[in-house]
């Protein structure tokens, strides 16, 4: 059916419908704002289901092909989910008042559509930056000084990758003569490091991820819900694009996944803490995208649409539960199980999901990355992977929940009056009803995968082994509560050096060069350049009037003599005088005609 | 509606937790039977493997990542506030410095 579906040859591009629509809703207000930001995200998601495979719109600039729409399977999967969150995170924005989030995220959804229908890396990299500059203004928009600052911190972080991206495609074009976005040609050595560092600075992977929790503690509500989808998102597309099967991306993926799950512990925010299961969950899909098999890629698009769902569910739920109490450490919330019921049925979804519980989203996609280790024979990699997916459970699934929900009998704060907004309460519960959807019919989400799927993942083994590894981590987590209690702590990462290290830098500039600057350098300028530089200056003093002065006055001197005698001989300025001169003149005429006359 | 049925749950503790440990008890048992055509890992032979896996796993994360907070990686969560507060602190050093005479 799908296949029917894009045989034509039908283009619009997506992200020029949002693009639009974020110029149009300034002019918007109200009811007919409101279904504006419906409408036109579903468009979007009906546009992506008719588009033809093929490519288009090709702009020729200065002899380089610039392809904006490249149309396959793989790009495909991604543009689908991309609208279909547009959908949910404009529902879920829809009781703001003020339209700039809306305009932001919009924006931000088209940059990462951009991304995906880029079909050579020069719009690529137009897009990955747009994708920076709009999500910023997502954090920004929180109007919190923590935030300002944050904010600068992710600009100036993905200015480094985006250069580092930028720098590479360069040095591509300049080895191959050719910027098309595709698979990695072989031995292009610098130019593939470099691009690989901007894909994996956006993807997050450690050591250059600690921007995201960063930006996305810091966000606002609606900002975070979408932030958590797009950005890391099309890293991994772009990474499955280009080094699908580069085999350092494994390590990479499986340290990833654990050492998300090990800050998690660490992490008394709650969205802090969300964050870095991001984390974890993007290193299942690089280290999918390290596997490179058909199974490997088509379980990382699997796992890309089926996380963007459940992540963003359980963003919206911790975002309601902001949006009501204005808090997010766990060491402040619990005991909200009676006040925001509702917004718990809906985060515990989202948890049991990204556990991958049998029947739930994160089931049939997450068993995929794994089975295909397992099948290219890396037990090692497969192991680790389940090894963070109890991690997952133990946080996602139970210690959100039951920190926010529960632990106190009343809230420690004036309990909220109501629950969130109806608008984000059906948001939450569209996010539901695809998690569960996508658990109980595998189908509707594999037909869209790149490769044809031969998996499947209701085994009454693979149920069993995933019940008995999920149940008795709860176990395990009830029986270590006391250890889990939260505290108000913080745990360092990598932004360390560029938080707290850029402080310690400057100290020592202000102490270490600028003493020596003070002391050393200042006490050398006074005993020894300054009076250099007077005797220098003493010298050039004396040369000046007495050698210089004493030749162009001397000079002058004589000139005004000499005019003095010329105008006393010339122009004396008496009558007789001159009639001497003239009479003098004359005779001397006549003296010497006459003796010419003679001879 | 919910809030019901958490407090009807809440209510009886002693059940709940009697009913996950035969949950529990019950997944042990039927590993043994579960049927596994093609078995290829130790978690396909040994019935339980899966079972210990995961709460090894728990206890692993949880113990094995709070020591490396205490140990090394736990700040109290102003930490990083307090950088505004150093940099309001620290003197400013600039100098204006006194240069040769130029004519």
């Amino acid at each position: 059916m799908i296949e029917s579906l894009h045989s034509g040859s039908f283009f619009f591009h997506p992200a020029l419908l949002f693009f639009l629509g974020a110029c149009v809703l300034p002019f918007l207000k109200g009811t007919t704002r409101n279904i504006f930001l419906i409408v036109l995200p579903l468009t979007s998601l009906v546009v992506v289901m008719f588009l033809g495979y093929g490519s288009y719109a090709h702009v020729e600039i200065a002899g380089v092909d610039i392809v904006f729409g490249r149309v396959d399977r793989l790009s495909l999967v991604f543009a689908h989910i991309f609208c279909l969150m547009a959908v949910i995170g404009s529902l879920f924005g829809m009781h703001l008042k003020e339209n700039w989030q809306h305009i932001a995220a919009w924006g931000y959804v088209g940059s990462a559509l951009g991304c995906v229908f880029a079909g050579d890396y020069l719009s690529l990299f137009l897009f990955w930056e747009g994708l920076m500059v709009t999500s910023v203004c997502l954090i920004w928009l929180r109007g919190k000084e923590e935030s300002l600052r944050a904010g600068f911190r992710y600009v100036m972080v993905h200015t480094f990758g985006g250069l580092s991206l930028l720098a590479g495609i360069f040095v591509l074009y300049y080895q191959t003569g050719d910027i098309s976005f595709g698979a990695m040609p072989e031995g292009v050595g610098l130019a593939a490091w470099l691009i690989m560092i901007g894909f994996l600075l956006n993807a997050a992977v450690p050591p250059l991820h600690a921007w995201l929790p960063d930006a996305y503690g810091s966000a606002t509500v609606v900002g975070s819900v979408f932030m958590c989808a797009y950005t890391t998102k099309t890293a991994v597309y772009a990474l499955a694009r280009t080094f699908a099967g580069h085999e350092i991306l494994i390590p990479l993926g499986v340290a990833m996944a654990l050492y998300g799950v090990v800050y998690a512990v660490l992490e008394n925010d709650a969205r802090r803490l969300l964050s870095y299961h991001i984390i974890s969950q993007v290193g299942y899909m690089v280290a999918g995208v390290g596997i490179g098999t058909e199974m490997a890629i088509n379980g990382v698009c699997a796992h890309a649409y089926a996380h963007i769902l459940y992540k963003s569910l359980l963003f919206m739920g911790v975002g309601s539960v902001i949006a009501v109490t204005g808090r997010s450490k766990f060491s402040e919330l619990g005991g909200l199980w009676k006040y925001m019921p509702w917004t718990f049925v809906f985060t515990l979804i989202g948890g049991l999901s990204i556990s991958a519980f049998p029947f739930f989203s994160g089931f049939i996609s997450k068993s995929m990355i794994i089975a295909g280790a397992m099948e290219d024979h890396l037990m090692w990699a497969g192991l680790l992977l389940t090894l963070a997916s109890a991690g997952t459970f133990l946080h996602t699934g139970l210690k959100v929940p039951y920190f926010i929900w529960f632990n106190r009998e009343e809230p420690l704060f004036e309990p909220p009056k109501s629950e969130a907004p109806w608008n984000m309460l059906a948001a939450m519960a569209i996010g539901s009803y695809f998690c569960i959807m996508l658990g109980c019919n595998p189908s509707f989400l594999y037909n869209m995968l790149p490769y044809p799927v031969n998996y499947h993942p209701y085994t009454p083994a693979h149920i069993m082994e995933s019940y008995q590894i999920l149940l008795f981590t709860m176990l395990g987590f009830f029986l270590l509560l006391g250890k889990l209690k939260p505290k108000a702590l913080v745990g360092l990462d990598i932004d360390w050096f560029y938080r707290r290290g850029g402080v310690y830098f400057m100290a020592f500039c202000r102490n270490v060069p600028a003493a020596i600057d003070n002391g050393f350098v200042t006490k050398l300028h006074k005993t020894f350049f300054l009076p250099l530089l007077r005797l220098g200056a003493n010298f050039s003093n004396w040369n000046d009037q007495k050698v210089v002065d004493g030749f162009v006055d001397g000079s002058a001197n004589r000139v005004l003599r000499l005019s003095h005698y010329l105008r006393y001989i010339a122009q004396p300025g008496s009558m007789s005088k001159y009639l001497a001169g003239m009479l003098t003149f004359l005779a001397g005429i006549v003296v010497a005609a006459v003796t010419l006359a003679l001879l | 509606m919910i809030v019901q049925i958490i407090t009807w749950l809440r209510d009886r503790m002693m059940l709940v937790k009697a009913f996950c440990i035969a949950v529990l008890a019950l997944l042990l048992i039927g590993d043994l039977f579960v049927p596994r055509p093609h078995p290829h890992f130790l978690g396909d032979i040994i019935p339980g493997f899966w079972a210990g896996f995961g709460f090894i796993a728990c206890a692993v994360i949880i113990i094995g990542s709070k020591w490396l907070g205490t140990a090394f990686l736990f700040r109290p969560d102003t930490y990083y506030d307090d950088i505004e507060q150093d940099r309001k602190t620290s003197p400013s050093q600039q100098k204006n410095q006194s240069t040769g005479e130029m004519k």
